[in-house]
């Protein structure tokens, strides 16, 4: 059965997350929420990303135990979307710190976490 | 206006999932590596002498996006910085005594922690872990002395040259793989010693080791920018 | 030559390196980024002028020892090493303008800086989708750091909404970029495009996620109100990097991706380029904040560019030439007006007026605001004008309308806000400080788009046969404007005639060119002459009036309908800064720019019409045109702007009454003329058939009736004297356009006297009046009065106007009445005949009043000590007065070569003018100059002594003698004998005056001020609003591709 295989559930749950995510995004007023809204949005996508490399009944691809030099092609996952999820991780991690130090900054200047809150900007 | 508001939320996580729903449609179970990868299974260990693949990608096939990765948390400590930055320049600071129990833990843990971080750092080549990894241990040692030592003055400037040096020490060390090797970042600038061992798989482990540094350097910035603005005066 | 990755590792290592310093070091760390930075520009300009002027496709840079998709490889081609070279110099400058913000903010900011150039740098060389995506979040990370430079609320918001708008835009594109790598198995865009395998849907909705996110970071309309927040927020010199910087770099990466697609995208890009351009300027014309208006300006020009791209397969090979000069002028003015603005911190485009402080800052924004219109002679006109003739040959007529309509209303506020500039009332309270290293950017920014103009000009299909020698003219008046005003006219006069004396030789042979540029240049250097009564500087006039009789020599000369549509706009150029210089016309230049953008744009699409399925631009293509309709209407009507026919003239009066004394009779008597001119030449090159099969003649006939029964009704209730005149110009202009229409010998032979007339006439009485309004400084006649004592000269010039312009015997203007319903009666044309005839009649009523109310009747008491009009007024009065008087006399001395002319163009070879030595004759009678002069004459001096003789015993009555005054005065302006001259006409005749046509534009005016200002509110200012647009956008394109 396709759906019920480990990548199957796994990158369904990752658009499901996904799902979450933009909800959150776009429904929640409280910035923090929002904040973490986008975490789940980053979450997910990696989550995608590991299951788009993920090969049933493949180990790590780590040279080793279990892995031969010789035979590594046939015996590994994709090692790269594990780099790429790696960097991807990063770059979230960058983004969400300045989304909460703006956030700070924005509470301190408007005593509210309201995104509706701040809109003297417009037109 | 509410029910306008929904009915375009509602319209937007429902159009989503129906793309979703298009690529997951679309999406089979792989059961072979698709021929870039494959070039990384069969050539990686040999031209890179790293035994995690993962890392050689990581540090050298693509190692122009992990000096893009350094650079992101080097920009967010710097913006941090920039943003929590007070006009009147000096801080003042809520100080309150750390309790016995934490400060006489943290004089155990923070060398172990320290320590676990370096290795996972070091063995990036051979291991799971690496750099960011490493360096994200690092960090959380610098938590600690921060929460168990919080009346010492913490050296910024101790971070800031960890960072600014191992930083333009990845950079050097890519130059070097042009002169040197193939090209901008290429890891055979060094031999690349015995598969599997420490001392192998060329520069990977030293640029490793840098950017473990430089990632522990500027994640400890970031905490330490956010630590500062504990207590301060409200500005308004 | 060095390679390009040291550009990304010298710039980084210097950014790491400068985390190091603390505030001592500040200087010398500045010092060293700007050396990073240069060292940048320098490799890739040297790149650049490597790959261009070589043979060598580019250089392929691999990275970690292995070839490509295993490994990251940059790319350095002729456009990388273009757009690298345009992103470091505004890089380098960006850094220098942000000197004191840095210092202000501490070294790290510039650190921000410094890495948000080198990831610029990689988007563009990068071929790897994962490293564009990392690179990509690293310029995004950099600018959200420096949005925050201007610390403050607004900017906090702006950062905030920039990154929660960007955190969702990069998330689709990491998932579109995760999908590709699933179904494509590589990341490398080469590779990609290599490997043939058939696409599979799946990776379509991927790249779909990919570009689309692209696209989104291009700020597309109307989900782009974050980017706008951003604009309006932060620093200025932050605002220069996005508009122009990472606007060019997006814009690459979009460019760079779309081959990826197997989709068409290419009809979507058209079309949301052309929404972003459209829409985005549409409610910057509600806009007041500078930099948000130049945000919208800005997105609006991207949006374009973006159109471009999508039309690029009609384009061919022009497609690189288009491109390069609509964004070189982008890229050069938008950086180039936020410096300014960060220079002058006026956020309300009215304040901008301080601008007038600095005479280099303002000429520098006049010249980005030019520039960003596409006049010429900046890049963008050539992209425009080549767009626009690529659009006509594939008849894209509905993408070449609808890039002129954004670009008409991009005209619309820029234009607003110069006025503000130049007119506007400037606070002196206010302090401002011009700080020297704000200006150098600006300054090298002017520098490159005046050396971007020169290439452009000689790199375009057509350009090096132009004539720059006026353009340089130009620009060394500019230079030399600190000279005293007589020094500079004089220079001006002498350039003019050795100008003309040089071009003599060439139109000698032709009659028509012969006539029209008498008209610019005699009555140019006569115009001049008065300008010698100007004290001081005069700065910033010379430059101009040199420009727009350039212009208008120009349209004699041009041998091709793009040197004649250069020549055209340089003119309006010209003659729009000359009547905005006037103390009250900010609105009515504005009004006279607008209406003249216009009908340049009809021009432009009439002559793109023509030129559907030419190769050439020979002014002859307008006779084998295959939609003749269109190209003659079009044209027409764009002609007809500038001699303001009826329904079109509303900006006439304004604009040439509210001009400076000496401008308007060069606005009025020479520069309507260009309109003439160009109907004529539309009329000869088309030829008459055409127009008769559509009964456009007959139409433009009753055009000219209706015009010259209104202008001169309405001439005929103004209290303002220029205005009257002004007025009276509707009118005459209208008799010229209805002879034109006969197109018969005769008509026309009407319609070219008449165009001398008119320029003698009007240009005599704009002097004279001129002269009497800078001594009594009023134009209104009711507050004149007796002013014959004082100002005889000009009385008796004002007189001899009015004669010739009421067509009273024996002036010149009887010789123009009586050629005129010759031409009416052999047409046939009655009915339209008795309109005129109507009209004339009426035009003795506001000569009447002209002369009357002001040199006539009981003298004010506070002008009883003014002098007669400055001497260099006089003199080129004195000339025109002989001018008329030779032409009174002596008419066949222009009526026989234009006869000869007009006989001999196959065109009216029947029913010429019989001439007897100087006696003309038709079939309905004849008419000599000279001998009516003398029958005139004669019994004028009859008259005159018989009135003396009767009027001996007449009683002289003091001023003062109220005896027969029975009412008492509410208003004293209401006793005066002039005021309301012609009410009871105006109970009669007044309700053709009621201004209907003026109800009529002001109207469209007001619907689209209101309905930018509607739409504009969709921009709420909530961030999660800005993300559902985002979203809303995403989901409208999907379904429209799949």
């Amino acid at each position: 059965m396709k759906i019920f295989e480990l990548e199957n559930i796994s990158m369904a749950a990752g658009f499901l997350l996904l799902m979450v995510g933009i909800w959150g995004i776009i429904s929640q007023r409280n910035i923090i929420k929002m904040i973490i809204s986008f975490s789940i949005v980053d979450t997910s996508i990696h989550l995608l990303l590991v299951s788009i490399g993920y090969i049933r009944n493949r180990t790590a691809p780590i040279i080793g135990e279990g892995v031969t030099k010789t035979d590594a092609a046939t015996q590994i996952t994709d090692p790269v979307p594990q780099a790429l999820v790696l960097t991807a991780i990063v770059i979230g991690v960058g983004i969400t710190a300045l989304l909460l130090t703006y956030s700070l900054k924005l509470y301190r200047h408007n005593r509210s976490l309201e995104i509706n809150h701040f809109n003297s900007l417009k037109w | 206006m509410k029910i306008l508001r929904n009915s375009a939320l509602l319209l937007i996580v429902g159009f989503m999932a129906w793309m979703m729903i298009h690529l997951y449609g679309q999406y089979e179970s792989r059961d072979a590596l698709n021929p870039v990868a494959e070039y990384y299974a069969v050539n990686g260990p040999e031209e890179t002498g790293a035994a995690n693949l993962v890392t050689s990608i990581v540090v050298t096939y693509r190692g122009l996006d992990t000096l893009g990765e350094v650079t992101i948390l080097f920009l967010t400590a710097a913006i941090i910085g920039l943003l929590l930055r007070t006009e009147k320049g000096s801080r003042k600071k809520s100080v309150r005594e750390s309790s016995e129990f934490l400060s006489t833990a943290s004089g155990i843990l923070i060398p172990v922690i320290t320590l676990i971080g370096i290795y996972i750092f070091m063995n990036g080549h051979l291991t799971p872990g690496g750099g960011f990894q490493g360096g994200a241990v690092l960090a959380s040692s610098f938590i600690l002395v921060l929460l168990a030592i919080s009346n010492k003055r913490i050296g910024h400037r101790l971070l800031d040259y960890t960072e600014a040096i191992s930083g333009i020490s990845f950079i050097l060390l890519g130059i070097l793989g042009i002169l040197l090797a193939g090209g901008f970042l290429d890891n055979r600038i060094l031999p690349l010693g015995n598969f599997g061992t420490l001392f192998s798989a060329g520069a990977i482990p030293v640029i490793y080791s840098l950017i473990g540094l430089k990632v522990g350097a500027e994640l400890s910035n970031v905490i330490l920018e956010l630590n500062q603005i504990q207590g301060e005066e409200e500005e308004l | 030559m060095v390679n390009p990755i040291y550009i990304i590792a010298v710039l980084l290592g210097t950014a790491f390196l400068l985390g190091l310093f603390r505030k001592k070091g500040f200087e010398f760390g500045m010092a060293l980024g700007m050396l990073a930075i240069a060292f940048a520009a320098v490799i890739s300009v040297h790149w650049f002028i490597h790959l261009y002027s070589g043979t060598e496709g580019g250089l392929n840079i691999y990275t970690a020892g292995s070839k490509p998709p295993f490994s990251i490889n940059l790319f350095m081609g002729v456009e990388e090493s273009f757009f690298m070279s345009a992103i470091n110099i505004l890089g380098l400058l960006g850094f220098i303008y942000l000197f004191r913000a840095f210092r202000e903010q501490g070294l790290k900011s510039s650190v921000l800086f410094l890495v948000l150039i080198m990831g610029m740098n990689v988007l563009i060389m990068s071929r790897d989708i994962f490293n564009l995506f990392v690179f990509l979040e690293i310029v995004s990370i950099a600018l959200a750091g420096l949005i925050y430079l201007k610390r403050g609320k607004e900017s906090a918001a702006a950062g905030f909404k920039y990154l929660i708008a960007i955190g969702v835009i990069s998330a689709m594109l990491l998932i579109g970029i995760s999908f590709f790598y699933l179904f494509a198995g590589t990341l490398n865009i080469d590779d990609y495009l290599q490997s043939n395998t058939l696409p599979v849907k799946g990776i379509s909705v991927a790249i779909f996620l990919m570009l689309i996110a692209i696209l989104l970071e291009l700020k597309p309309f109307p989900a782009n109100g974050w980017a706008l927040d951003v604009y309006e927020a932060a620093h200025p010199g932050i605002s220069a990097m996005i508009s122009s910087g990472t606007a060019t770099a997006s814009i690459f990466l979009l460019y760079k991706l779309l081959p990826l697609s197997s989709l068409d995208w290419l009809p979507y890009l058209t079309v949301i380029g052309a929404v972003t351009f459209v829409g985005s300027n549409l409610l910057g014309i509600v806009q007041k904040n500078s930099n948000r208006l130049l945000g919208y300006s800005s997105i609006g020009q991207i949006g374009l560019m973006i159109a471009i791209i999508g039309l690029a397969p009609r384009l061919g090979d022009h497609f690189n030439f288009i491109f390069v000069s609509i964004f070189i002028s982008h890229f050069l003015a938008k950086a180039g007006l936020f410096w300014i603005s960060g220079i002058i911190m006026r956020s309300n485009i009215r304040e901008w007026s301080v601008l007038r402080r600095n005479r280099l800052s303002l000429f520098m924004f006049g010249l980005f605001i030019l520039m960003l219109i596409g006049f010429p002679p900046f890049p963008s006109f050539y992209g425009k004008w080549q767009l626009v003739m690529d659009l006509a040959q594939h008849k894209s007529f509905v993408w070449i309308a609808v890039i002129l309509a954004g670009s008409f209303i991009e005209g619309i506020y820029l234009f607003r806000w110069f006025g503000y500039a130049m007119k506007e009332q400037d606070d002196e309270e206010k302090k401002i400080i011009f700080q020297w290293e704000k200006l150098i950017p600006p300054i090298v920014f002017s520098v490159l788009a005046l050396g971007a103009s020169y290439y452009t000009n000689n790199l375009s299909l057509l350009g090096p046969t132009l004539n720059l020698i006026p353009i340089y003219f130009i620009l060394a008046l500019f230079v030399l404007d600190f000279l005293p005003a007589f020094v500079k006219n004089s220079l001006v006069i002498a350039g003019m005639i050795i100008y003309s004396v040089l071009l003599y030789p060439s139109i000698a042979d032709d009659t028509l060119r012969l006539i029209f540029g008498g008209i610019f240049m005699v009555g140019g250097v006569l115009t001049l002459f008065a300008g010698y009564s100007e004290k001081g500087k005069r700065e910033g006039f010379f430059p101009f009036a040199v420009m727009m009789y350039a212009g208008l020599i120009g349209l004699i000369q041009a041998e091709n309908l793009f040197q004649f549509f250069f020549s055209w706009e340089i003119m309006t150029l010209g003659s729009y800064i000359l009547i905005i210089r006037g103390k009250k016309s900010m609105k009515h230049a504005l009004n006279y720019m607008l209406f003249s953008l216009g009908g340049a744009y009809l021009i432009f699409i009439g002559f793109a019409l023509s030129h559907i399925g030419q190769v050439t631009f020979d002014l002859q293509t307008l006779s084998s045109t295959i939609l003749p309709g269109w190209t003659y209407t079009l044209i027409a009507i764009g002609f007809l702007t500038k001699t303001a026919a009826i329904g079109l003239h509303i900006w006439l009066p304004g604009a040439h009454a509210e001009a400076e004394s000496d401008v308007s009779p060069m606005v009025s008597g020479i520069l309507l003329k260009a309109g003439v001119f160009g109907l004529v030449l539309l009329f000869l090159l088309m030829g008459a058939e055409q127009a008769e099969q559509k009964n456009l003649l007959y139409i433009l006939g009753w055009l000219g009736a209706i015009t010259a029964l209104g202008g001169n009704l309405m001439a005929v209730f103004q209290e303002d004297a220029k205005r009257l005149l002004a007025y009276s110009s509707v009118g005459n202009l209208g008799y010229i356009l209805f002879a034109l229409a006969f197109v018969t010998h005769v008509g026309w032979m009407t319609a070219l006297t008449y165009s001398v007339n008119h320029f003698l006439f009007k240009t005599l009485l704009f002097l004279a009046i001129g002269g009497v309004v800078m001594r009594v400084k009023t134009h209104n006649m009711y507050e004149m009065g007796g002013l014959i004592k004082q100002m005889p000269l000009s009385f008796i010039a004002v007189l001899i106007g009015i004669i010739t312009l009421a067509g009273i015997p024996p002036l010149a203007g009887y010789g123009g009445k009586w050629l005129f319903y010759n031409a009416v009666l052999s047409k046939g044309w009655y009915f339209q005949g008795m309109f005129i005839f109507f009209a004339g009649t009426i035009a003795f009523l506001y000569c009447f009043k002209l002369i009357y109310s002001v040199f006539l009747g009981q003298p004010k008491d506070k002008f009883r000590q003014v002098k007669e009009a400055p001497v260099w007024y006089l003199i080129p009065q004195i000339i025109l007065i002989i001018g008329i008087m030779v032409f009174s006399a002596r008419p066949d001395l222009l009526l026989k070569p234009v006869g000869t002319m007009l006989s001999q163009s196959n065109y009216f070879p029947t029913d010429p003018l019989n001439w007897e030595n100087v006696t003309a004759s038709t079939d309905l009678g004849y008419w000599s100059g000279y001998k009516i002069m003398l029958v005139i004459g004669v019994m004028f001096i009859i008259l005159l002594s018989w009135l003396l003789l009767m009027s001996r015993k007449a009683q002289k009555i003091k001023q003062f003698n109220i005896v027969y005054a029975g009412e008492r005065p509410f208003k004293p302006e209401t006793t005066h004998f002039s005021h309301n001259m012609f009410s009871h006409f105006y109970k009669a005749l007044g309700f053709l005056s009621i201004p209907v046509v003026s109800a009529f534009w002001n109207g469209l005016n007001s619907v689209t001020h209101s309905m930018a200002e509607n739409t504009r509110k969709i921009y709420s200012g909530n961030g999660q609003t800005y993300i559902v647009h985002i979203m809303l956008y995403i989901i409208i394109i999907y379904m429209l591709m799949f």
